[in-house]
């Protein structure tokens, strides 16, 4: 038992048995070890705020493209290749250490999603221009291909683009090392989060262009996406709570230890809740764009946080027989 | 062909961490860049409180998931087992980084190699010299000291470790140190939920 309690963070402070809260917290504290030549919960501190952007602006980019392709909204697929085209491998290339090779990130797609991600990048970027052109000035026909030709362009460049909204989330559930990321919903989540952003960007940039009918569509279904990524969230959270201690750690830390304080505020409650207020009760593009810049400050706080929680888990679960220390392991 | 691996005894382990030193040496690592590390851990309450060291490293496992993640085919395994990494391929996404469960990648940064680790913080020569073989922005782990062992040395934390901490040989020799240890003293690998099958292990 106090060896348990050595583990966790002591449940007695000054005589008192601590309530479970303070217990909670003084765990995350205590058993944080940064890079130091402790033994414990270290954080992840590999992918940061470069990362995080390129993430989500390929996210933002790729939900703005295909939302704006059914859509038949021109302005809205060219921004959306634009945003995937220029800032997303900016701020990556900015991420990596050696940018000037990296055209070798497209090596191993039998293997690695970062090669698919790139690959399936350059498909959306070129068939979606492709798709474009044809589309404001009917190439296909002028040079005498069958019209679905241009059609054909559109399709591919869309499926560049799910690949893209998913890989980024596919690339973290591919890392066993975190909890809080080795889990399905993320994919799901970069889907989801991608086509909400694509929603309601599209919705606030062809306020006006877009039918009274398609607007009133955009709106409804950007309720939906919003509650529904809301769920994704809190899914997320309670799976890597109920894996191990490390997911439990990443959780603790984002709902009550460091970062509660910002993910609580951004993300469940000015990312999610508020815009589905204001969508559902309020009229107007102002309003509509309030919603959405709220969406999109939370949605960049999620990306960022989920970097910033993940923790490496101490590497004595399994020794516990050999070395005298409790297995740290939940079964 | 050998299949090398390396076993720590925690009961031998007195935490002196030559280990570490002799790596940084053999290795010319900058500064705050480890290969190796020997953790402490405290636990109990006073006046019964232990303390335990464990040495960490690269466990060079059978099924590594920072090679599986590499995009640009940097990583890649020895025909002996030892998972390498080609500097010349690395571009620094350190993929390799966040899928090792063991966090025993390291990501070099320019500005490591600009301060030395003495006096003024300027280069000495021992730096200067050894900081030529390593590529900023790549990622670097523990090799066993291939260039060591391809000579029918051990590796430098082994050859150093006066405890008899470390046992470094071949696991498909039934007769080599390690396999004796792994098997008479029931030797456990690091994560194994991870599925990476490591070739280190533990005994205590």
């Amino acid at each position: 038992m106090l060896v348990e309690m050595a583990v966790y963070g002591s449940t007695v402070q000054g005589g008192q048995e601590m309530d479970q809260d303070r217990l909670e917290t003084a765990e995350t504290s205590a058993r944080l070890v940064g890079n130091s030549f402790k033994l414990g919960y270290r954080f992840q501190r590999y992918w940061d705020t470069s990362m995080a952007l390129a993430f989500f602006f390929a996210e933002v980019g790729t939900g703005v493209f295909l939302v704006s392709f059914y859509l038949d909204f021109v302005p809205g697929m060219i921004a959306g290749l634009v945003v995937t085209g220029t800032l997303k491998p900016y701020f990556h290339l900015a991420h990596m250490g050696v940018p000037k090779k990296s055209w070798r990130a497209i090596l191993r797609p039998d293997r690695s999603w970062i090669s698919r991600g790139a690959i399936a990048i350059g498909v959306l970027i070129g068939f979606g221009a492709l798709h474009i052109i044809d589309l404001s000035f009917g190439v296909a026909v002028r040079l005498g291909l069958p019209e679905f030709t241009g059609q054909l362009l559109g399709y591919l460049a869309v499926a560049g683009a799910l690949a893209v909204m998913c890989y980024q989330g596919m690339a973290m559930s591919a890392s066993e090392s975190f909890t809080l990321w080795a889990s399905v919903l993320l994919p799901i989540s970069s889907f989801f989060y991608a086509l909400t952003c694509g929603v309601m960007i599209t919705l606030v940039a062809a306020w006006g262009v877009l039918g009274a009918e398609q607007q009133v569509m955009l709106s409804n279904l950007a309720v939906a996406l919003l509650v529904l990524d809301a769920a994704i969230v809190l899914a997320i959270l309670l799976r890597a709570r109920a894996k191990s201690k490390g997911g439990q750690f990443s959780v603790n830390l984002l709902t009550r230890g460091e970062y509660a304080r910002s993910f609580i505020t951004l993300v469940p409650v000015i990312g999610l809740i508020v815009p589905v207020i204001i969508l559902a009760f309020g009229e107007g593009r102002w309003l509509a764009v309030l919603a959405t810049a709220m969406m999109l400050i939370g949605f960049f706080a999620f990306r960022l946080l989920m970097f910033k929680a993940a923790v490496f888990e101490p590497i004595t679960h399994d020794l516990a027989g050999s070395i005298g220390l409790p297995s740290t392991r939940t079964t | 062909m050998a299949r090398w691996g390396m076993v720590f005894d925690l009961k031998a382990c007195i935490g002196c961490n030559a280990c570490v030193v002799a790596c940084k040496q053999e290795n010319s690592l900058p500064d705050s860049v480890f290969l190796t590390r020997t953790l402490s851990y405290e636990y109990g309450e006073y006046p019964n409180v232990k303390r335990v060291y464990i040495p960490t490293i690269c466990n060079q496992c059978e099924d590594p998931p920072c090679q599986k993640v590499c995009p640009s085919g940097a990583t890649y395994t020895r025909d002996d087992g030892i998972v390498m990494v080609d500097e010349n391929k690395c571009i620094g996404c350190s993929s390799c980084a966040v899928a090792c469960p063991y966090d025993m990648r390291t990501m070099l940064d320019q500005s490591m190699f600009t301060r030395g680790l003495f006096g003024t913080g300027a280069l000495t020569p021992f730096e200067e010299q050894g900081y030529g073989r390593y590529t900023p922005g790549t990622s670097i782990k523990c090799d066993f000291c291939s260039e060591r062992v391809d000579e029918g040395m051990m590796p430098a934390c082994v050859a150093t470790c006066p405890a008899n901490a470390r046992i470094f040989g071949d696991l498909d020799d039934p007769d080599s140190a390690p396999s004796v240890v792994i098997r008479e003293r029931n030797g456990k690998q690091p994560l194994p939920e991870k599925n990476t099958k490591p070739k280190v292990y533990y005994v205590g």
